[in-house]
């Protein structure tokens, strides 16, 4: 087990319109600032738009060629553009409806999975800290492996029975207890607790920690 | 915090993802529902004998072919373009140049700071730091204004506000040296070099 994930979901809870981060305490009140942050802690799809990009290159480019080919009048290479538009027009017929269910189906999910990426906040996986100079955004796995470190600590375990999940508005303590050697859960709870007051994320998420029932033995 | 055109990218996405999802339901209904190939076989016959209509009537005055599909050619050409042009915006708004202002002195002429020097100056100060598995400094242009994004890639188990408050104060003297205030973004992130190298057990 690791010590240390983070779940990076794209736009997971229901309230994110109203969360813009300006409202976060920062130091810097720079005009161009909460501008910035908002755009550091929602993804920005530029590698989905480059992927739609080429999508889209990729099927002109071959009309372009069929289309070019037809234009000065010299046999196409797979198929005539006519002879295409034609095939479409008479479609239950011509291929196998089972070819012809999953080929939609294969579209449709693509086509899902680019809108799902335009519609959704796509919040990254990011917490902002305060800070009197700067701007600061830390990822959420930086967080989690601050506050597994804690948590080890308080606990007296190892670093291989400490596990953090740090998500926007939760952080999980999942700790594996040594077998035979008691462990309190309220003070290893506290202990993470004030290492985030400490920290200061915005949003604040809320500590709960999970003691595993089953002990490791010889830890 | 690069200038990546957001709003053109969900709208763009967002076109793509509905027309795909639409042709990939259609298919999947003209499989499985007899009612659809029906109206299928009306409105798409309808239309394609509309545009074979269109190519009978351009054609070329003295010999055979349509040059309609010139037009196409062209279209496509335009489009392929604009997906060029709109890959070419992704990741934009890198500048060489934290300061650039008119010096008030008797010489003529205009100071340039280039982000190198900040680049440069911090990277130095965090250089034997043995909690750190790397440091980026970059300069971007906000609004016509630069801003400085430093990413800083603590090992597993660094306190974050710490680095923070570190880094920060390493900034403050940086505009000292400057002497000018630019805003800062510190990214504190986690990378290959720090997820897989050693923890920091002791500090």
């Amino acid at each position: 087990m690791s010590q240390d994930t983070q779940n990076a979901g794209i736009g997971s809870g229901p309230h994110d319109a109203g969360a813009v981060p300006g409202s976060a305490p920062l130091g810097f009140g720079a005009a161009g600032m909460d501008r910035i942050l908002k755009r550091e802690t929602h993804t920005s799809r530029a590698v989905v738009s480059v992927i739609a990009a080429a999508l889209v290159m990729a099927v002109c480019g071959y009309a372009l060629l069929e289309t070019a080919v037809r234009a000065i009048g010299q046999p196409p290479w797979l198929v005539d553009p006519q002879t295409a538009a034609e095939r479409v027009v008479a479609l239950p017929a011509g291929i196998g409806p089972l070819l012809l269910v999953a080929t939609g189906a294969v579209i449709a999910m693509a086509g899902l999975f680019f809108f799902l990426n335009a519609v959704l906040p796509g919040r990254r996986a990011r917490h902002l800290l305060p800070d009197r100079r700067a701007a600061v955004v830390v990822d959420d796995e930086v967080i989690a492996a601050a506050l597994a470190r804690r948590a080890r600590l308080a606990a007296n375990v190892t670093q291989q029975q400490v596990m953090v999940v740090v998500s926007r508005n939760r952080v999980m303590v999942n700790v594996r207890p040594t077998s035979g050697v008691p462990l309190r859960p309220d003070a290893v709870l506290e202990a993470v607790r004030r290492e985030l007051q400490e920290m200061g994320p915005w949003p604040m998420p809320e500590v709960r920690i999970q003691v595993a029932t089953a002990g490791v033995v010889g830890a | 915090m690069n200038n990546t055109p957001r709003v053109l990218n969900r709208i763009l996405i967002g076109i793509l993802g509905i027309k795909l999802l639409a042709i990939g339901v259609l298919l999947v209904l003209l499989a499985s529902v007899p009612a659809v190939g029906v109206w299928w076989h009306v409105w798409a016959g309808g239309v394609l004998s509309f545009w074979l209509d269109l190519f009978e009537r351009t054609q070329f005055p003295n010999r055979q072919g349509s040059w309609l599909w010139l037009i196409i050619c062209f279209v496509l050409v335009v489009v392929l373009a604009l997906m060029v042009a709109w890959i070419a915006q992704q990741g934009k708004g890198r500048t060489s140049l934290l300061v650039a202002e008119e010096d008030p002195g008797d010489v003529p002429g205009n100071v340039g700071i280039g982000g190198g020097v900040a680049e440069q100056t911090l990277r130095a100060a965090l250089a034997d730091r043995p909690d750190l598995a790397g440091v980026t400094v970059a300069a971007y242009e906000i609004r016509g204004e630069p801003a400085l994004k430093v990413r800083v890639e603590p090992r597993q188990g660094v306190a974050p506000h710490a680095l923070a408050a570190e880094v920060s104060s390493l900034i403050e003297a940086l505009d000292a040296v400057i002497g000018k205030r630019t805003p800062v973004l510190i990214h504190i992130g986690s990378g290959a070099r720090s997820r897989f190298g050693r923890a920091e057990r002791v500090r």
